[in-house]
């Protein structure tokens, strides 16, 4: 597992039990907490006071319960695009996503809550989007791939390929696919380059422009 | 309806402190003489105050409104109908009723003017598309024909009004100014119901001299106190007509008000629909989400094998549990607020539930023998679980009471403690805004909700609600 001493994460979520979870949580995986806090109002100014590397944000918060996280995760992403937002939704909204990455995917996270049980995802895709990367929930990407209208196009490629494509719109690494679905890199890298040929997407060499490049593919 | 300081003070005077035996007596007669008092102070100040003419200018003016009236709907009826064989004579007709709705309208504002009478506006006028359809739809207008039908009653109305009240005012007037101006002025004549009471004539009698100018001056005066409940008498009937026949009709108050419930019920059903969601998101779900997360990280420690922290384990699967059971307890609560099984064997037992385990120390009873709806015991459970949640909380009282009694068609919860009062359902805060959702939740199924709750206590909330909605 990466190193995780000097990843500094501030969290922005308003049920109080779960906040001193995640806190528990990722104190335990080595993670530096600059600040917990429950509102949108507060986020802003954790991050003014001590920015970190990545903040963990819930869509809905006080006061109107909709979707204040998203607002003042997009505000503070303009202000300092080098921070990285893991938006933490119990719904997937298919919309939100779209919102998110209309300025690029680098540095963005979009998960339902439900991951972190899988803590060490979880963990995975923290860090991920800590260090520039991409990570979207599995849920959000069926969804894309479902709601497609390049059906047609996507139907020309094998089941692998498919699963392939998945996990790359997620924002995983070649070698995180790899070990996901348990084969070699280098059967990855020939897949990939399989579905780039089929979809006739421009080749790149970075995971979040290729994601990218995925999302666009499926939305368009 | 009589407004003035008469009965409204009247009502203050008698009872509260009637109850102790002996003393019965004199307490009545006092409150009797207060209220006598009263009485004739009113009658005394009545030609002066600024009411009394407001009638009188009122009066003028609609009759003069009325005659108006009348000359449009006989003129233009008249023709209608005896060009009714005609085309035209259908399209008079029709502009008629227009018409007649428009003076309804007049007649309207002239007594919220003068009179103060707040009679609500009827729905505008919708025409269907094209001129057969706008015939049809003038022609079927309820409101223009009793609109009409009131400037037609208003006729005899204002005749009846100019021979018994108008009357008295002129013969008071006519006295006065014999009185003052000698015999150079014209000898008063009687009018209306002065001739029909006295006979004609009566104010001549001794023709001239001190005594008779005198005699003269004082039926003046008489008349001058008599002449504006006269006149109110005539308004009387008056405001009678105009809410009878110048008001949306009472279907159309029906279906205004079962629309407004309607309203209200889509309403608070989303409302709830809403919190029920948020309590879910906020709530439970959070709690299994956070659950979910120690019990994989207890997982994923006693996976890798080797030195496990074993007391960390514990301690993570030991607030799993926690969490668990709490999320059981929150979920159960939130079921029991979407429908309470307690409800299941009727709202008695539900009710001595509630009692039970309400902090201040209750007393149920529970007399109905016709099993209401289970929309209205759900309604009725709920207001007493709010209710008995202020008592709780805001009341500081030693005990409290609900009583539950069938009324005809009507079953009557009451709630009472005896703590400190104060209770208002507009104010912004905890309990009131639990009090004003009460409120609506009542009035969906056309009950209501009474708070009587001075300050000191103690608080008694009242709310009726119809056994069958």
């Amino acid at each position: 597992m990466t190193t995780t001493d000097a990843i500094r994460v501030a969290i922005a979520e308003d049920s109080a039990i779960l906040r001193d979870g995640l806190v528990q949580l990722l104190v335990d995986r080595g993670f530096e907490i600059t600040d917990a806090v429950s509102d949108p109002e507060g986020l802003r100014a954790a991050v003014d006071r001590d920015p970190p590397d990545v903040a963990v944000v819930d869509i809905r918060m006080p006061p109107s319960f909709t979707d204040e996280g998203l607002r003042a995760a997009m505000d503070l992403r303009k202000q300092r695009p080098e921070l990285g937002i893991l938006l933490f939704s119990q719904y997937v909204e298919t919309r939100y996503a779209a919102e998110l990455l209309a300025d690029g995917a680098a540095g963005i996270g979009y998960l339902l809550k439900d991951r972190v049980a899988d803590v060490s995802d979880f963990v995975e895709a923290l860090v991920r989007v800590a260090s520039g990367g991409t990570a979207l929930d599995p849920e959000v990407v069926t969804q894309l791939l479902g709601a497609s209208r390049r059906s047609d196009s996507l139907s020309g490629l094998s089941p692998r390929e498919r699963e392939v494509l998945a996990l790359m719109a997620e924002g995983r690494s070649n070698a995180a696919i790899a070990t996901t679905l348990v084969i070699s890199e280098g059967a990855v890298e020939k897949h990939v380059a399989n579905i780039f040929t089929k979809l006739d997407l421009p080749v790149s060499q970075s995971d979040h422009r290729r994601v990218l490049a995925v999302l666009r593919f499926l939305e368009s | 309806m009589m407004q003035g300081d008469v009965d409204v003070q009247g009502a203050q005077g008698a009872p509260v402190e009637v109850q102790v035996g002996g003393k019965k007596m004199t307490v009545l007669s006092e409150a009797h003489a207060d209220q006598l008092r009263r009485i004739a102070r009113t009658i005394g100040r009545e030609p002066f105050t600024k009411r009394a003419w407001a009638e009188l200018l009122y009066f003028l003016l609609s009759a003069l409104l009325t005659a108006v009236s009348i000359a449009f709907i006989g003129v233009t009826m008249f023709l209608g109908i005896v060009l009714a064989i005609t085309f035209l004579g259908i399209i008079i007709i029709a502009a008629s009723l227009r018409g007649s709705r428009g003076l309804g309208g007049f007649h309207r504002a002239l007594a919220r003017s003068f009179l103060d009478e707040h009679i609500e506006e009827p729905d505008s006028f919708v025409a269907r598309p094209g001129f057969f359809g706008w015939l049809q739809s003038a022609l079927r207008d309820r409101t223009a024909w009793r609109a009409m039908a009131y400037c037609v009653l208003k006729v005899p109305l204002t005749i009846f009004g100019v021979w018994f009240a108008l009357s008295i005012w002129i013969d008071s007037l006519s006295c006065f100014l014999y009185a003052l101006f000698g015999s150079g002025a014209p000898r008063p004549g009687e009018f209306g119901i002065l001739v029909n009471v006295f006979q004609p004539g009566f104010l001549s009698v001794g023709s001239a001299g001190f005594f008779h100018h005198l005699f003269v001056l004082v039926t003046g005066v008489v008349l001058l106190f008599v002449a504006p409940w006269a006149m109110r008498l005539v308004i009387f009937i008056d405001r009678w007509l105009m809410r009878g026949l110048l008001s949306p009709d009472a279907m159309t108050m029906r279906v205004r008000s079962l629309e407004q419930a309607r309203a209200q019920t889509v309403d608070s059903s989303a409302a709830t629909l809403r919190r029920i969601e948020r309590d879910l998101h906020d709530g439970t779900q959070a709690q299994l989400v956070t659950l979910a997360m120690r019990l994989g990280q207890a997982k994923e420690k006693l996976a890798r094998g080797g030195d496990v922290d074993l007391d960390q384990v514990r301690q993570l699967v030991d607030q799993a549990h926690q969490g668990a059971k709490e999320a059981i307890v929150d979920l159960r609560d939130l079921a029991r607020g979407i429908h309470p099984p307690a409800l299941d064997v009727g709202l008695e037992g539900a009710l001595a539930t509630l009692a039970a385990r309400s902090t201040v120390p209750t007393e149920v009873t529970v007399t109905v023998y016709d099993r209401p709806t289970p929309a209205i015991e759900a309604i009725a459970y709920f207001c007493v679980a709010e209710l008995l949640a202020n008592v709780a909380q805001h009341a500081h009282a030693s005990k409290a009471t609900v009583t539950c009694v069938e009324h005809g068609q009507w079953l009557r919860v009451v709630v009472r403690d005896d703590g400190q009062g104060g209770a208002r359902p507009s104010q912004v805060g905890s309990a009131s805004s639990g009090l004003a959702g009460l409120t609506e939740r009542v009035r969906a199924v056309d009950g209501r909700l009474d708070i009587m709750s001075p300050t000191g206590g103690p608080t008694v909330v009242a709310v009726d609600l119809p056994l069958h909605a």
